[in-house]
């Protein structure tokens, strides 16, 4: 779709009602990059480069290619937001692309800076058939806007573990993500988010090829006068998907986190099993946490689906017992905090991936305590 | 004898779905203006700051759009043109029924509620279209200085009473069909229990729709003083047309401190009426307001009763169960608001979709900054029973205070083979075995619920599951 078709649909649009859940809690108007919502402003182009984790260079069978074969509008988002997104994006387009069968040794880092100003960047992973990848995702740098939007297409039989880290240095961050799950393929997507002071992200995972399998995990810092607000929609279109998602949020300061979870069933999804959870961990007076954990089953023979959410500050047994074992009520409260947020981390990838994340982590959750 | 032919002979098909020839004394022709609005109040010989809410309350309903959640194809098919505002088919509210209209009584008969009466209630109001036909409450009761009237004779008995409170829990511009309620209410209950009066025995409305098109807009108030209890149960029937009816009331309960409301409701409308409901209370200090809901009727539910815990030590639940058939929606849920410290609240939602129904649980609760030490927790349950049915949860977590504890829980799921397997193995059919089990997943609700109407509901659920096997 051309930069103009996408920016004339854009414009067409009503600003969405307050009514939609997904604009609820942070209206479009509030994440524009402006404020004008009839504005489409220029767009810097951040920098992108890939590594293996260790900082050596990627094997062959991986390739960062400045191109974006196919777009399907239709999964992104809803049409205001998607239109925007692919209209600002139009020329910074990446795909990274995994050979089929291919089995990395090391997780891959794609290292996104933003630079000063409004950028934009849409980034393709395309994982072949039978590949068996780890890939961080890292966002930085101190720009005032930046509009990610991700497309990721995992072919048939495909293992990856897709690991998103925020660590923009203030600003807005406006994430879209579009997963398509192939048959029997398997991913967990962890979002790790602890940068930009205000964050408005809809991811969507679509279950449309049979065995098709998602663990969706957030480990969330929010602190001093953070809003993040996170949707993610998942949706069981074939027999016998399973997803499974788990968002742990600590809120402290003034800040305020939103989970609002999408979980749909369509009919045929014969055998769905599906799952979702939030848990958010209140740190101070001032600090909020809402979820929204939505369902709708349309197919009655299902393993089973169910949500949940959980609310609720310190558990003061817990931190009795750390400082009876000579722990400092800081101390304590710093291990039970790290305790909720690597219940999730823990599950994003390998072991190598999960000591790189709690190094990355250690600094932030300082500022939690 | 099987279950589902002692439920059929109990109740029959949609047992409530006949209607009497209309003989009404007064009828307002279709549709909604000012004058009809004004009408109503000067046919009740309202004081005038009535009549100005209910003009005010018209003028904002004009405004203020049809809500563009739940399921709003459903509402763009409300015309609100072709609805009966007001339809009286008796003269006045008897005290006796002896006196109460041959074809009104008769109806009452048939649903048994003079025999209830007789039996395990301490009061009645019996509503026919627009207006309460018959009231009655027992003597002892009466003696104690509680009040229960139909809320035309509320008004005109305790003009300062109604006053104070109306409108004072669900203001006229909380949402569009509250506001249409405020204009043209008629009839529903009023009740005010004294300090330390506990009412043992329940209180009963029924509310019955007979003519075509007709808006039913009853309108309740129950105020508990100090240290009081009541349990208010309310039923409600109308016949089956082609064509729709609306029922939208509004209920305000005020529990003041250290009292105890239950309001119990078994919602059985026929599938062609629409019925949308604000109810909502507010609990003082140590006051407990409870809402017992059970929706199986109607082609459209949305309902969220909800109470507003101001007192610190408050306590709400709510229990509910929808049964959704063919062409049914119910979107039922609940919204508790935590504003003060030490409050708790319980919210029980149980659902099962059947034949293509539709059952949605909508909730929010939410904990202000300044309630500390607040617990609650919710648990939804739904059933699939076919391939054509879905079932919803869309509830919402609004907590701002760090102490709170707050857990909330939702599951979806079909009648487990194995369990069907089990009652099969001891001698049931399958059809039976399948009610057992829809009874056992309701049973958290009905043990709340007086004797007479848990036994109905049972056998009414083992009716609407005949023909659920195969």
């Amino acid at each position: 779709m051309s930069e103009l078709t996408s920016m004339n649909q854009y414009l067409s649009y009503d600003e969405p009602d307050k009514s939609n859940h997904l604009w609820k809690y942070t209206p479009w108007r509030r994440i524009h990059p402006t404020g004008k919502i009839k504005e489409m402003p220029e767009m810097d182009i951040p920098t992108i480069e890939i590594s293996n984790l260790d900082n050596s260079e990627v094997p062959d069978g991986i390739e960062l290619l400045e191109n974006i074969t196919e777009i399907d509008k239709d999964k992104i988002s809803d049409n205001i937001a998607a239109s925007f997104l692919l209209s600002s994006t139009h020329s910074s387009r990446w795909t990274l692309s995994v050979k089929s069968g291919f089995i990395a040794d090391l997780p891959i880092l794609v290292d996104i800076h933003c630079h000063e100003g409004i950028s934009s960047l849409h980034l393709e992973l395309d994982i072949g058939k039978m590949a068996e990848i780890e890939v961080i995702t890292r966002i930085n740098g101190n720009c005032e806007w930046f509009g990610l939007l991700r497309t990721v297409k995992i072919q048939n039989g495909a293992n990856v573990n897709d690991i998103v880290v925020n660590l923009q240095n203030g600003g807005s961050l406006l994430r879209f993500e579009s997963v398509d799950i192939g048959r029997d393929a398997q991913i967990s997507a962890g979002t790790v988010s602890s940068g930009s002071e205000k964050t408005k992200a809809d991811l969507r995972y679509f279950l449309e090829e049979p065995g098709s399998n998602l663990k969706s995990l957030g480990s969330i810092l929010s602190v001093e006068k953070m809003h993040l607000d996170h949707h993610i929609e998942i949706l069981h279109d074939s027999p016998e998907t399973q997803s499974r998602l788990s968002w742990h949020s600590a809120c402290s300061g003034s800040s305020k986190t939103i989970g609002t979870g999408m979980l749909r069933v369509k009919d045929g999804a014969i055998g769905a099993d599906a799952a979702q959870i939030f848990h958010n961990l209140l740190l101070s007076r001032d600090a909020e946490a809402d979820s929204i954990p939505e369902l709708e089953v349309m197919e009655h023979d299902v393993v089973g689906c169910g949500h949940g959410t959980a609310n609720g500050p310190i558990d003061e047994d817990q931190k009795f017992y750390l400082e009876s074992r000579g722990f400092n009520p800081s101390e304590s409260k710093a291990a039970l905090i790290a305790a909720f947020l690597n219940t999730t981390l823990s599950q994003m990838g390998s072991e190598k991936t999960h000591q790189w994340l709690v190094g990355l982590l250690s600094d932030e959750l300082e500022l939690l305590v | 004898m099987a279950i589902n032919e002692e439920a059929r002979d109990a109740v029959g098909d949609y047992k409530a779905g006949w209607h009497d020839p209309e003989n009404s004394t007064i009828r307002f022709d279709f549709g909604l203006s000012e004058k009809v609005v004004r009408d109503i109040s000067a046919l009740k010989d309202e004081p005038e700051w009535m009549t100005e809410y209910r003009v005010k309350a018209y003028n904002h309903f004009k405004e203020r759009p049809m809500p563009s959640w739940g399921n709003s194809e459903l509402l763009k098919e409300i015309d609100f043109e072709k609805i009966c505002y007001y339809l009286r088919s008796s003269k006045s509210t008897e005290t006796d029924w002896e006196d109460v209209p041959d074809d009104i009584r008769n109806t009452f008969d048939r649903l048994g509620i003079p025999e209830a009466e007789q039996k395990w209630l301490s009061g009645v109001t019996a509503q026919y279209e627009s207006e309460a036909v018959y009231h009655s409450i027992r003597e002892d009761l009466e003696s104690q200085g509680v009040i229960f009237l139909d809320m035309d004779n509320g008004l005109k008995s305790h003009p300062e009473l109604v006053k104070k409170w109306f409108c004072s829990v669900v203001p006229l511009t909380d949402n569009k069909f509250a506001a249409l309620n405020t204009a043209v209410w008629s009839g529903g209950s009023f009740i005010y229990v004294p300090k330390g009066v506990k009412v043992e025995m329940p209180v009963q409305a029924y509310f019955r729709i007979n003519a075509k098109n007709m808006g039913q807009f009853e309108r309740t108030l129950i105020i508990a003083d100090e240290g009081s209890s009541i349990h208010y149960v309310e039923g409600c029937t109308a016949p089956t047309y082609s064509t729709d009816s609306l029922h939208s009331a509004v209920v305000e309960l005020v529990a003041l401190p250290g009292s105890h409301i239950r309001y119990s409701t078994i919602q059985n409308w026929s599938a062609n009426v629409y019925n949308l409901v604000t109810k909502r209370g507010i609990a003082h200090e140590n006051a407990t307001i409870e809402w017992v809901d059970g929706n199986i009727g109607s082609k459209l539910t949305m309902k969220y009763p909800a109470v507003i815990l101001k007192g610190e030590g408050a306590h709400a639940e709510v229990i509910s169960v929808a049964y959704s058939g063919q062409g049914q929606h119910q979107d039922a849920g609940a919204k508790i608001h935590h504003l003060a410290s030490n409050t708790t609240s319980k919210i029980l939602s149980k659902s099962i979709s059947k034949k293509g129904g539709r059952g949605s649980y909508r909730g929010l609760v939410k904990v202000s900054p300044k309630a500390e030490n607040c617990k609650l927790n919710v648990v939804c349950d739904a059933l699939i029973l076919d391939e054509e049915s879905r079932s919803d949860t869309y509830p919402t977590m609004e907590v701002s205070n760090p102490s709170a504890r707050c857990e909330h829980e939702a599951s979806v799921s079909k009648v487990s083979d194995d369990q069907i397997f089990y009652l099969m193995s001891r001698g049931h059919s399958e059809e039976e075995a399948l009610a057992m089990i829809v009874n056992g997943f309701f049973e958290p609700f009905t043990k709340e619920l007086p004797m007479e109407y848990a036994v109905e509901l049972n056998q009414l659920m083992a009716l609407e599951m005949e023909g659920s096997i195969g």
